[in-house]
């Protein structure tokens, strides 16, 4: 695309990641398949997501980044009030309001807060000067405390706190100043017991009090952790084989076709599998990290690296739960795990990163 | 180009920052990676076995007993099949809305009932069965398969039950099954492959133990092992896939050495009064009847009884439970006079010659005190021969008198007194043989002299059960040799030397003789018994006095209460002069041993040789 001369019906696009995102959808295709012991309707509508979003990342590409910077306030006011309509309306399943059902499909709004957010304080930090003053960090903080307080009323720990460390990112990034950066940690520290009691609902607070000490319940809360595993470990080197899981199978694993996938995969394809995983992952990640080294402007750079650390952010909140080094809280894993919302963000996250890397020289002539 | 300069300085704070945020994750994924390695990797095997166990489910498979086989292969007790409606008590809520539910289509006896709401409790706390009805009929059993679809806690299934065809005739040798206590369970179960894990029962009574008897003693042999059944589970526990199957190792079956006849001639014999008869092959010492009246039958011990009925049993002054030939203590009476005979010999105290005159008592010298015998006037003159025929106590009085006692008790003992005789009987009593350190530990005075002489009689504080009548028996009849006693078949039985020492078999043939003429000779106490068989028997008869008295005017009157009469006792062996089998009969308040005791012995002895 280097020497492509701007055409009117041009095609952009970055074959690295449209690759290894088109790959990372069939794998999470075929292991959702296993996972969901071969029920066509779960397989059926998940296509039929996957190529919608294959084909909204595409689409979502082609015009210039400078679109996205003139529409990324809409597009995070529209997030806010959806997100203000599912508190109101949405349904609620275990106690927690996350779904606005749209009837075709149940839209999970605080997943798309987690991309505009970052695409939005991007655009605002675009033409400031740097490194950023009070004001404007302030503003910024004030944006990125709304959204969080948003989800955390829903309630969604995991989904909140990825949404607060997406602010955080966009504005470390900008060249927030160290030594605020320390005291908000410091600040931070000093105010989690206050955050434990007030922030937390109980079924929060007990699960990561199981995350901390899983073998005290083995049956009660502590059972996803120790089956999960189980599962992983049960796969050994080379898997017990493709639909062979009994972890999976025999329903001893939780939330296969969610939360849980990472397991279902470790448990089928063992640790060869494990590694093809995450090579695909990190080649994505380390193609986003050249991209906004490469990226033609503050605007790009910030939105491609805030993007790309929401995606790895993701991955490690997730793994890290199914693995058990981190406490249990609903975190799909990125074009792997069923649901449409994480999905289609992050299709349309890794269009705009797309349509950033590829319109580029355009800028130049 | 200072905006220039500015975007360079600002690039390269950018790509600082989110190298150090990529460095930080990459770490981050990096310790995902390593523990993933450590989880299928390092640890591979921990979870391989905790995935195994998890989709696995074991449950054991209770084996079938052996079964009892009398000497001739008889069958006597056996494993029956039945039909049995079983209810699974954790299920159900009120337990009379579940009795009412079936009784609309199973008639229930009152028993039934009561059995049900008995266990009721215990068995829905434990997760157990419970048997509501056994034996169905195909009747009953339809009209429960019309219904099933509404009963879940209810099924009917083939279980075995603990049977014998002759339910009341070897209560007391074979003994019964019942549930085991939790020790008892735990100690079964340890056996299992998983002694944790549930059982698929093959006994309507679910968890069965011997607790009597040869069902006791042999319950190890009898009970065989317990096989295996692996289910696949998913995670509610609810089964899938049989996986494998080891089938239970069915137990092994006991052949005894008890003769059915036998006991059969034994039970028509005592009639349903109280006593005992025990017979013993001379040959090997195994016991061919042990029999206890009255009795109880197993088949309802074994396979449930109310506790009404139970009470009824336990009540009843008979003691039906009690096993009178292994447990009742009896004084062995004049039946001890051969072994003061031989006592005699060997220590030069007498011989065949030695004679003295009985008047009907002996008088003790040091206090004058008057033992008297059971024929006023006495028997004239008595050697040892007549002394045994007629009975006389003053001639064993004055054996007795004359005898050391520490040497006495030993010489008994030899017999088989004071000891235990049988190798594999359940729960058998020692007797007692006293001496003088026994008194002086349990009655707190010393030895008398009259307690020899008392002793000469088999009277005082000498007691003998059944078994070690029989067993003396056998010595006699063996001319000082023995096998240990036993229920079973064994090939390899050693006969060993009694160690009579300074007894000649001269001495053995007269003292065969003395016992023949018992019955054969005109005055021998048993002469009644002579035409009751067509071979020869030796025998002695004894009859135990329960209170001690001076005249037989005193024992009318004692008489009216049946309690304080005399026990008829008798041992005897034959045929003669080359006898086969042994036997003792007690007869509880029977009072004469030769007249009633002796009939019961001649007709088991008929039945065995004939």
């Amino acid at each position: 695309m280097r020497f492509m001369k701007f055409k009117r019906f041009d095609f952009f696009y970055d074959p690295y990641l449209l690759f290894s995102i088109i790959l990372l959808s069939v794998v999470g295709l075929v292991v959702l398949f296993s996972a969901s012991q071969g029920d066509l309707n779960i397989i059926i509508k998940q296509s039929i997501f996957v190529f919608f979003g294959i084909f909204l990342m595409i689409c979502v590409s082609q015009p210039d980044p400078a679109f996205y910077k003139n529409l990324s306030a809409l597009f995070l006011v529209i997030s806010i009030i959806l997100v203000i309509l599912t508190i109101l309306f949405g349904n609620e399943v275990n106690g927690a309001k996350r779904w606005l059902d749209l009837g075709f499909f149940s839209l999970q709004p605080s997943e798309l807060i987690k991309i505009a957010l970052p695409i939005y304080l991007s655009a605002y930090l675009y033409d400031k000067s740097l490194p950023i003053n009070l004001k404007h960090t302030f503003i910024s903080l004030i944006i990125i405390g709304i959204s969080f307080r948003l989800i955390v009323f829903q309630p969604d720990l995991g989904t909140s706190i990825v949404v607060l460390l997406a602010g955080f990112y966009v504005l470390f990034l900008a060249g927030l100043s160290w030594k605020f950066i320390g005291s908000t940690i410091a600040i931070f520290i000093l105010s989690l017991p206050f955050l434990w009691n007030n922030l937390l609902a109980p079924f929060q607070r007990q699960r990561i009090a199981t995350f901390l000490n899983p073998d005290a319940d083995p049956f009660g809360t502590g059972w996803n952790i120790t089956q999960s595993k189980i599962a992983i470990g049960s796969g050994g080197f080379f898997g017990k084989g493709y639909g062979s899981g009994s972890q999976a199978h025999l329903d001893f694993l939780p939330e296969t076709k969610t939360d849980f996938i990472f397991a279902v995969i470790a448990e089928e394809f063992g640790f060869i599998g494990t590694l093809i995983l995450f090579a695909i992952y990190t080649f994505i990640l380390l193609r986003c990290f050249y991209l906004s080294f490469n990226a033609r402007d503050r605007f790009c750079r910030l939105t491609i690296g805030g993007l790309s650390l929401v995606f790895i952010t993701t991955i490690l909140v997730n793994l890290g739960m199914v693995v058990g080094i981190l406490p249990v809280v609903g975190m799909p894993l990125p074009f792997i795990s069923m649901g449409g919302s994480s999905l289609l963000s992050f299709y349309i996250a890794f269009g705009i990163i797309i349509s950033m890397a590829s319109h580029k020289k355009l800028i130049r002539q | 180009m200072i905006d220039l300069q500015e975007r360079f300085l600002e690039r390269r704070s950018f790509i600082y920052r989110l190298f150090i945020v990529y460095i930080l994750f990459g770490f981050l994924l990096l310790l995902i990676l390593y523990q993933t390695f450590q989880l299928q990797i390092a640890n591979y095997t921990e979870y391989e076995l905790a995935a195994l166990e998890n989709k696995t489910h074991e449950m054991n498979i209770q084996p079938t007993r052996g079964l009892i086989y009398d000497r001739d292969g008889k069958i006597l007790v056996k494993n029956i099949p039945t039909f049995n409606l079983i209810s699974i008590p954790n299920k159900i809520n009120d337990p009379k809305l579940f009795i009412q539910n079936i009784k609309s289509f199973i008639e229930l006896s009152k028993d039934e009932e009561l059995i049900f709401y008995e266990k009721f409790r215990s068995k829905a706390r434990f997760n157990r069965e419970l048997v509501v009805k056994t034996n169905l009929t195909t009747q009953q059993i339809a009209r429960f398969e019309v219904r099933k679809h509404n009963l879940p806690n209810v099924l009917v299934e083939k279980r075995y039950s603990r049977y014998s065809d002759y339910p009341k005739l070897l209560s007391h040798v074979l003994g019964y099954i019942g549930s085991p206590s939790e020790g008892e369970l735990t100690s079964i179960l340890s056996e299992a492959i998983h002694p944790r894990q549930e059982t698929i029962f093959s006994y309507s009574n679910g968890f069965i133990v011997g607790k009597s008897g040869i069902e006791r003693t042999f319950d190890d042999t009898l009970r065989g092992e317990f096989g295996e059944k692996v289910y696949e589970v998913d995670a509610r526990g609810k089964l899938l896939d049989e996986i494998s199957l080891k089938s239970p190792k069915e137990g092994e079956s006991i052949f005894t050495s008890l003769d059915l006849g036998s006991h059969v001639a034994a039970n028509n014999a005592l009639k349903g009064r109280r006593g005992a008869v025990v017979a013993i092959d001379i040959d090997n010492g195994g016991i061919v009847t042990l029999f206890s009246s009255p009795s109880f039958s197993i088949n309802d011990l074994s396979n449930g009884i109310s506790r009404n009925e139970f009470d009824i049993l336990i009540n009843d002054p008979n003691k039906p439970f009690f096993n009178r030939a292994l447990k009742g203590r009896y004084p062995p009476a004049s039946t001890i006079k051969p072994a003061l005979g031989i006592f005699g010999l060997q220590n030069n105290l007498v011989d065949w010659n030695y004679s003295i005159q009985d008047p009907g008592f002996f008088t003790l010298p040091e206090d004058g005190r008057v033992y008297r015998g059971w024929k006023k006037g006495g028997h004239g003159q008595v050697d040892l021969e007549k002394a045994i025929i007629v009975s006389s106590n003053t001639y064993f009085f004055s054996l007795a008198y004359r005898s050391n006692i520490e040497e006495l008790s030993n010489h008994l003992a030899k017999l088989g007194f004071g000891k235990k005789v049988c190798s594999d009987c359940f729960d058998e009593d020692k007797g007692l043989i006293p001496n003088p350190q026994w008194k002086r530990n349990k009655l707190n005075s010393g030895w008398a002299r009259g307690d020899t002489v008392n002793l000469g009689v088999g009277q005082g504080y000498m007691v003998a059960t059944p078994i070690q009548l029989a067993y003396y028996s056998s010595v006699l009849a063996k001319k000082g040799f023995a096998n240990e006693l036993s229920l079973v078949q064994t090939p390899e039985k050693k006969t060993k030397d009694v160690n009579l020492a300074n007894f000649s078999p001269i001495d053995w043939e007269k003292l065969h003789q003395s016992m023949t003429d018992v019955i054969n000779s005109p005055i021998g106490t048993s002469r009644r018994l002579k035409d009751l068989s067509s071979f020869q028997v030796a025998a002695k008869s004894g009859t135990a006095e329960l209170v001690s008295l001076d005249s037989k005017e005193d024992y009318l009157l004692i008489r009216e209460n049946e309690a304080q009469r005399d026990h008829a006792i008798m041992i005897a062996f034959g045929p003669m002069p080359k006898p086969k089998y042994a036997v003792s009969v007690v007869i509880e308040n029977g009072e004469s041993g030769g007249a009633v005791a002796g009939p019961v012995a001649i007709a088991v002895l008929k039945e065995l040789v004939e």
